[in-house]
């Protein structure tokens, strides 16, 4: 019996002692994107397949945990890099973690509001009163919500939330809400091409907030800035390529993003115009800035709704510094 | 053949054929729903659509592989909380004072919902294969563990004085009276456990990895691929109803000296 037991708990050691032997070397870097596989990674898949990353001396793997708590993982220095949206950034530092965001992907917040040509709903004020369904009351979506908001001089008692999850097509078909909010690229696409006319309020129509980009810590900073630049070097790369070559991106596309082959013709060209429509949200002249005027907003809306306490230092929090040098 | 034997064979002719004839009959129903109220597929696919993107998966070995990494993950689970739940359940069954030492957590293990920790044991473990392996094995756990505690306790106390007065150790106890007693009780306990290791696999997958059943669905919500939802869906039914039938069988098998 005692014997057992021994053989039992020495097993158990050599497993957890194996696991961590597992241990990475520091050119192998594992990137959270928040998302399962999707055309919108494009630029990832490109600098992956075309080699933009093995000519750095990098080894990318995605990371598609969509509870990767990114900004935590990145702060403690778990990982190098991730990518975040703007807002997660200040949240995180107000925090204490040292996060950084070195690379503006989007331009554009990629956060709006869609509703039926037949609402009527135009223009933010028109908002007033509506039932508009909204993925969760957390988010770059409920960020976005409250900038339309505050461009139409509503707060949120004068309209009806639902909480809906990730239905926001299903619920504007069915008619279950007069609005949905939704990613710009995304659901509007979808509902026109199942005949829905819709009309869409973007929020960057409106105000000028951070969206996805890249994000190191400030260890990474002081200890490898060439690993940093050489990131996004690849990646900017990779964004730019996509950009000006978005059929090739597509058929990249192919290898990277499950069941995407097996899709009807109309749903392909659902995912193509999915595409072409990030692009265009896209920060690319010149490809990864950062502009200093989106995080003031970024940050006075997010005082505004009360998730910062208090204003922070934004020439830290964001840098342009380590993009490639045109 | 005797008379009996025709009988059998006759009820299990027809039952297989109201089986088939109830399932068509549902088939047929559902494609005229989408039909008559012309609904997009992407909100309730037809029949057809679902068989078409069905056999697509299969063909090009997307289906096989995402089942297969399901499957593994399923089976790891069951093992490994089975395996887990039968020492723990030994153990507790032969000490009054453990169990009453463990009892409150392992109810309070139980009281947690699988969906709500998964999250939190993905962050913990990665979105590889173990984090779904432990999920799945949480879920198993406590049902088998109460069975195999049960099992074990209500072995009769007659037997066992018989098995102490021919001197048995403690291995031929256990080899000989208590496994082959407790083990209609054990085998209930791995019928569910194989059913909700399906349920738990499936949660890890949808809340962090790169394949099996999980991640298809989640795939199909996130292309607006509807049908594929349901292949992935009605594959893990399937799944979890073979492991059923499986568990049913090893019942028949093991307990075939039980006189009914």
């Amino acid at each position: 019996m005692k014997t057992y037991w021994k053989n039992a708990v020495l097993l158990l050691l050599a497993g957890i002692g194996l696991n961590a032997c597992a241990a990475k070397p520091s050119n192998s870097i594992r990137l959270p994107v928040g998302y399962i596989p999707n055309v919108q990674f494009a630029p990832l898949y490109m600098a992956i397949e075309k080699g933009f990353y093995r000519e750095e001396g990098l080894e990318v793997e995605m990371d598609y945990n969509m509870e990767t708590d990114s900004v935590a993982l990145v702060g403690a220095g778990e990982l190098q890099f991730a990518v975040v949206s703007g807002e997660q950034v200040l949240l995180g530092r107000a925090q204490g973690l040292p996060v950084v965001y070195v690379m503006a992907w989007y331009r554009d917040y990629p956060v709006g509001v869609a509703a039926k040509k037949e609402a009527g709903i135009r223009a933010p004020e028109d908002l007033r009163g509506k039932r508009i369904g909204i993925p969760g009351l957390y988010g770059a979506s409920y960020i976005g919500l409250k900038a339309l908001l505050n461009a139409g001089g509503l707060e949120e008692k004068d309209v009806h939330l639902d909480s809906i999850g990730y239905t926001q097509v299903e619920s504007l078909a069915d008619g279950l809400d007069e609005a949905v909010v939704i990613y710009v690229s995304n659901e509007p696409i979808k509902l026109r091409a199942e005949g829905y006319e819709v009309d869409v309020m973007v929020v960057s129509d409106h105000l000028s907030l951070v969206g996805n980009g890249l994000i190191t810590n400030g260890n990474m900073l002081q200890e490898q800035p060439e690993t940093v630049r050489a990131m996004l070097r690849a990646t900017s790369k990779g964004i730019a390529y996509a950009a000006s070559h978005p059929e090739e991106a597509f058929e990249i596309c192919f290898k990277y993003v499950e069941n995407l082959k097996n899709l009807t013709e109309e749903e392909q060209e659902v995912q193509r115009q999915v595409l072409k429509a990030s692009i265009g949200m896209w920060q690319l002249q010149p490809v990864g800035y950062s502009d200093g005027q989106a995080w003031q907003n970024m940050q006075d809306l997010l005082l505004q709704m009360g998730l910062l306490e208090q204003a922070l230092d934004l020439e830290v929090a964001f840098s342009n510094a380590y993009l490639p040098q045109e | 053949m005797n008379k009996e034997t025709f009988t059998e064979l006759n009820k299990r002719k027809w039952r297989g054929a109201s089986l088939l004839m109830s399932l068509a009959i549902f088939l047929i129903i559902w494609e005229g729903l989408v039909r008559l109220l012309d609904l997009p597929a992407f909100i309730l696919p037809a029949p057809s659509q679902v068989a078409e993107r069905w056999l697509r998966a299969l063909a090009d070995g997307s289906l096989l592989y995402h089942s297969a990494a399901t499957l593994l993950e399923v089976l790891s689970g069951l093992l490994s909380g089975v395996v887990l739940a039968s020492l723990l359940g030994y153990a507790l069954a032969k000490s009054r004072l453990l169990e009453k030492v463990l009892q409150p957590f392992l109810v309070a293990s139980q009281a947690i919902p699988t969906v709500a920790i998964a999250p939190l044991l993905v962050i913990w473990f990665g979105a590889g294969i173990s984090s779904k392996v432990l999920i799945c094995a949480l879920t198993v756990f406590f049902p088998v563990l109460v069975n195999t505690v049960v099992g074990l306790r209500a072995v009769p106390e007659n037997l066992r004085d018989l098995m102490r007065s021919l001197r048995a150790t403690r291995w031929q106890m256990l080899g000989m009276l208590e496994l082959p007693a407790a083990l209609p009780v054990l085998l209930g306990g791995l019928r569910i456990g194989a059913t909700l290791s399906v349920i738990g696999a499936v949660v890890g997958e949808l809340v962090g990895a790169d394949r099996g059943l999980g991640f298809l669905i989640n795939v199909g919500r996130g292309q607006y691929d509807t049908a594929l939802v349901f292949v992935g869906v009605l594959t893990l039914v399937c799944l979890a109803v073979t492991l059923y039938s499986l568990v049913l069988w090893l019942e028949k098998r093991l307990l075939r000296w039980k006189m009914d």
